[in-house]
C-alpha cells in the first residue's frame, strides 16, 4: 500500500507538471491578451513570432511593384520585430518612394488632362491612386473632371434677365423656365447680379428650332408677295428667335413691317403706320421718307383740327409726332400755337384763369405765348376797370349791395385796385350806419 | 503469485491514471487552444493563428463585426479557405477600395433581367432552368452577389467589394420575377433589385403591390423605372419642349412618391427606360435626390464610372451559359505602373 501511495504521489507530480504545460499555455494566452491591450508592451510578447516571413513577403511585393501591400507587410514585420533598426529605415524609404511615384503620375495625369488626352490622364490618375490610395486630388480628377458636366455655370451680369440668359445660352428666350427650375428661382423673379447659375447643358437637338428654317423662309417670302404681311412677319420673327443672325429672315421682317406701315398709312391710320415703320431698321430703303410722309400728313391733319378749334386733338396728334420724332419743329410749333389760340379764346370768354393755366403748359420762349400771356393780364385789368365803373354807377344810384359786388369782382381780377378796396370799405360802413338808423 | 497479482493491479492503476491524465491534458489543450492568439498591428491589422473551429466567416464576425466579410480576409491573405494553425493577417480597413492592381482595375458587372418563363425563351424572357443554371454558376464559381448600396459604396470609393462581385437587377416588374426568379434567388441567398415602372404594376402580367411588398420585406430592393416607361430622351410627336420637360418631371418624381407611400421606402436609384438618358434627365434626377441611375450599355463598371450612367448587361433569353459567362467581367487589364 505504501508502494502504491508512492506511485500515486509520483503520478500526481507527473500530472501536476503535465497540467502545468496546459496551464502555461493558458496563462500565456491571458498574459498576451493583457499585454496586447497595452500596445507599447505587445512587441515583447511577440518577439518570438517570425517577423522575417512578413519581411520576405514585403520584399516580394515590393519587387512586383505592389508597393502598398509591401508597405503593409513591412509594417507588420516592424511591429513583430521592434528591435530591428533596418525595418523602420526600409519603411521610411518605401513611403518616400511611394510618394515620389504618386506625385510623378499625378503630374503626368494633369498634363494629359490639360491636353485633353483623357484616356491617358485616367490611366495616370489610377496609377497615382494605386500607389497612394488616399490621393484626394487624383480621385477628384477621376470622379469629376474627366466627365463632361451636365451643368455649366453662368455668373449673372447687371440687368441680365432669365430671358436674356436663356437666349444667350439656348438661343431661345422661352427656355427661361428651365433656368428658374434648376436654380430654385420663383417665376417672375429675376436673378441677382453676381449669382452663379447652373444651366443644364442641352443636347443640340433641343437647341434646334422645331421648324425647318429653309422651308419657313420660302413660306414667308410667298406670303409677303401675296401681301399677307402679318403672317409673313410671324414666320420671320419665329426664325429669328432661333437664329437671330439670319439675314433673310431679318430682311423679310423689315419688308413685312414696311408693307404693313404703308397699308396703315393708306388707311389714314398714321400713328399705327409710324409704329410699324419705326420697327423697320432705319437703313431700310424708303423707310425714312415713308415716316416723314406720314408725319406731314399728320401735321396737316392737326392743322385742320386747329382750324376747327379741336385743341385737345391737335395736341394729341402733335404729341404723338413728337413721340416718334422728338426734334420735329413743326409739331412743336403747332403745339405752342394751339396753346396760344386756346388762350386767346379763353380771353374772349373772359376765362382768364383757365387761359393762364393753358398758357403755362406752353413753351414761354415762344413770342405768341409771351404776347398772349400779356394780353391775358391786360384784359384782366381792363375788365377790372369795367367792374369798378359799374360799381360806381350802382353807388351813385344808392345801390350799395350791387356796388360792393362789382368792386369785389374788380378786386378778384386786380387785387391791387386801391380805389375799389377803399370804396368797398366806405360802402360797407354806410350800410352799417343805415342799419342802425333803421 | 500474490505479488504478481498486485503488480498487475498497480500497472492497471497506472494505465488508468495515465489514460485519465492524457484525456485531461487533451481536453485542456483543446479548450485552451480554441481561442486564437492574436497580435494587433497598429489599428490596421490583427494577426491571428486560426484554430480548427475558425472559419473565414467566424473570424470576420469577431474582428470585422460582419460575418459576410470573410472574403476580405481571404483576399488579403490570398487564400480560399482556412486550415487549423494557419497564421492570418486580418485587415481592419478596406485595403484596396478601387480594386487597383499593377495590371489593371476591378470592374463590377450589373446584370439586367426582364421576365421569365417556365420553358419558352424569348428575347426578354429567360427560362427557369437557364436562370437556375446562371445562378448556380455564380455560386459555384465564387461570385459574390452584392446589393446596389454596396455597389454605390464601391463607386464612392468608400468600401471595398469582393474581387468577383456582381449585382443582379430586374426591370419593369413582371409577375414572372415573383413566380420564377424570386424562389431561385432565395435558395442561393442572392440579393437583387427590381426597377419598377409604376403604371405597369397591378396590370395583367405585372406584379401586384402586395407581391412587391412581399419581395421588399424578403430583402429585395425595390427601385424606380419611371412612371410610364417613356423614352426619356425623345420628344413625342408634336410635343413641345415645355411639355417634354413637364413629362420628365412627372416620370422622375411620381414613382418615388408612390414607392414611398406603398413601401415606406426611399427610392434612390433609377433604371432608364430603354437605357437612354441625357444631361437634362440627369440634372433632374439629381434635383429629385436620386443617387445613381442605370443604362443598358453592355460593359462592366469600374469604381470611377459616372454614377448616373452605370452600365448593365442585359441577359437575354437566347443566351447559353457561355454567353452568360462573358457578361461577368470583373477585371479590366491596363498597365498601372
Amino acid at each position: 500500500m505504501k508502494r502504491l501511495f508512492t506511485i500515486y504521489l509520483l503520478l500526481m507530480v507527473l500530472f501536476f507538471f503535465t497540467g502545468c504545460a496546459g496551464v502555461r499555455e493558458f496563462f500565456g494566452d491571458i498574459t498576451e491578451k493583457i499585454l496586447n491591450k497595452n500596445p507599447e508592451k505587445a512587441p515583447e510578447v511577440t518577439k518570438a513570432l517570425p517577423s522575417f516571413s512578413y519581411l520576405e513577403k514585403a520584399l516580394e511585393y515590393e519587387k512586383n511593384d505592389e508597393l502598398q501591400t509591401a508597405l503593409f507587410y513591412m509594417q507588420i514585420a516592424g511591429t513583430l520585430n521592434p528591435d530591428s533598426t533596418k525595418i523602420p529605415e526600409k519603411i521610411a524609404s518605401l513611403k518616400s518612394f511611394i510618394d515620389h511615384k504618386a506625385r510623378q503620375h499625378f503630374a503626368k495625369g494633369v498634363e494629359f488632362c490639360e491636353k485633353e488626352r483623357f484616356k491617358d490622364a485616367r490611366r495616370q490618375f489610377l496609377t497615382t491612386l494605386r500607389y497612394s490610395p488616399n490621393h484626394k486630388e487624383a480621385l477628384t480628377y477621376l470622379k469629376n473632371r474627366l466627365y463632361s458636366k451636365e451643368y455649366l455655370n453662368y455668373k449673372v451680369k447687371e440687368k441680365d434677365t432669365l430671358k436674356d440668359i436663356s437666349k444667350k445660352f439656348y438661343k431661345d428666350p422661352s427656355k427661361n423656365f428651365l433656368i428658374a427650375y434648376f436654380n430654385n428661382l420663383k417665376t417672375g423673379n429675376e436673378p441677382v447680379s453676381g449669382t452663379i447659375l447652373e444651366l443644364p447643358v442641352l443636347e443640340s437637338k433641343f437647341n434646334q428650332p422645331p421648324i425647318d428654317i429653309r422651308i419657313e423662309l420660302i413660306k414667308a417670302e410667298n406670303l409677303l408677295e401675296e401681301k399677307r404681311c402679318r403672317e409673313a412677319l410671324d414666320i420671320a420673327e419665329k426664325i429669328l428667335e432661333y437664329d437671330h443672325l439670319n439675314k433673310k429672315a431679318s430682311d423679310l421682317k423689315n419688308s413685312a413691317y414696311y408693307q404693313i406701315g404703308l397699308e396703315l398709312s393708306g388707311q389714314e391710320k398714321y400713328p399705327e403706320a409710324i409704329k410699324m415703320f419705326k420697327k423697320v431698321t432705319p437703313e431700310y430703303q424708303g423707310v425714312k421718307e415713308a415716316i416723314q410722309q406720314v408725319i406731314n400728313k399728320e401735321l396737316i391733319k392737326a392743322k385742320n383740327l386747329l382750324k376747327e378749334k379741336q385743341y385737345e386733338q391737335v395736341l394729341a396728334v402733335a404729341g404723338k409726332i413728337l413721340d416718334y420724332d422728338k426734334s420735329n419743329k413743326a409739331a412743336e410749333d403747332l403745339i405752342n400755337t394751339t396753346f396760344c389760340q386756346q388762350g386767346k379764346d379763353l380771353i374772349i370768354r373772359k376765362n382768364y384763369t383757365q387761359a393762364l393755366n393753358v398758357l403755362n403748359r406752353a413753351n414761354p420762349q415762344y413770342d405768341c405765348v409771351k404776347k398772349t400771356i400779356s394780353d391775358v393780364y391786360k384784359a384782366k385789368k381792363k375788365q377790372a376797370e369795367v367792374h369798378y365803373l359799374n360799381g360806381v354807377k350802382h353807388f351813385l344810384n344808392e345801390e350799395l349791395q350791387s356796388a360792393i359786388k362789382e368792386w369785389e369782382k374788380t378786386l378778384a381780377l386786380n387785387p391791387e385796385h386801391k380805389k375799389a378796396k377803399k370804396n368797398i370799405n366806405n360802402a360797407r360802413s354806410l350800410l352799417e350806419k343805415l342799419k342802425k338808423v333803421k | 503469485m500474490q505479488q504478481f497479482v498486485n503488480r498487475r493491479k498497480i500497472i492497471f492503476h497506472i494505465i488508468v491514471l495515465l489514460s485519465l491524465l492524457l484525456l485531461a491534458a487533451c481536453a485542456t489543450i483543446t479548450r485552451w487552444y480554441h481561442k486564437t492568439s492574436e497580435i494587433r498591428i497598429n489599428d490596421d491589422f490583427i494577426i491571428v493563428k486560426a484554430t480548427a473551429k475558425d472559419t473565414l466567416s467566424s473570424l470576420a464576425a469577431e474582428y470585422l463585426n460582419d460575418p459576410s466579410k470573410g472574403w476580405l480576409i481571404a483576399e488579403f491573405n490570398h487564400i480560399k479557405s482556412l486550415t487549423s494553425g494557419q497564421e492570418l493577417c486580418i485587415p481592419l480597413f478596406p485595403f484596396n477600395k478601387g480594386g487597383l492592381k499593377s495590371g489593371g482595375f476591378q470592374t463590377v458587372p450589373v446584370l439586367a433581367y426582364y421576365s421569365f418563363s417556365k420553358n419558352k425563351p424569348s428575347k426578354i424572357s429567360i427560362t427557369q432552368d437557364d436562370f437556375k443554371a446562371q445562378m448556380k454558376y455564380l455560386k459555384e464559381n465564387g461570385y459574390h452577389v452584392i446589393t446596389l448600396d454596396q455597389l454605390l459604396s464601391f463607386f464612392d470609393y468608400q468600401e471595398q467589394v469582393p474581387e468577383k462581385s456582381v449585382a443582379i437587377t430586374f426591370d419593369d416588374g413582371w409577375i414572372s420575377v415573383y413566380d420564377i426568379a424570386f424562389p431561385i434567388l432565395k435558395k442561393y441567398g442572392f440579393p437583387a433589385t427590381i426597377f419598377i415602372y409604376t403604371d405597369f404594376i397591378g396590370g395583367g402580367k405585372a406584379m401586384s403591390w402586395k407581391q412587391i411588398k412581399e419581395l421588399s420585406e424578403a430583402g429585395f430592393d425595390i427601385q424606380c423605372q419611371t412612371k410610364t416607361h417613356r423614352n426619356l430622351t425623345v420628344l413625342r410627336e408634336k410635343e413641345s419642349f415645355r411639355e417634354y420637360f413637364k413629362s420628365l418631371e412627372m416620370e422622375i418624381s411620381y414613382p418615388k412618391k408612390v414607392i414611398k407611400k406603398k413601401l415606406n421606402k426611399e427610392c434612390e436609384y433609377l433604371a432608364y427606360p430603354y437605357g437612354k438618358t441625357n444631361n437634362l434627365v440627369i440634372a433632374m434626377l439629381k434635383k429629385h435626390g436620386y443617387r445613381a441611375a442605370f443604362t443598358v450599355d453592355k460593359k462592366s463598371n469600374p469604381f470611377f464610372i459616372d454614377k448616373y450612367k452605370i452600365n448593365r448587361s442585359a441577359i437575354y433569353g437566347e443566351y447559353d451559359i457561355e454567353k452568360f459567362k462573358k457578361k461577368l467581367s470583373v477585371f479590366q487589364h491596363m498597365e498601372l505602373k
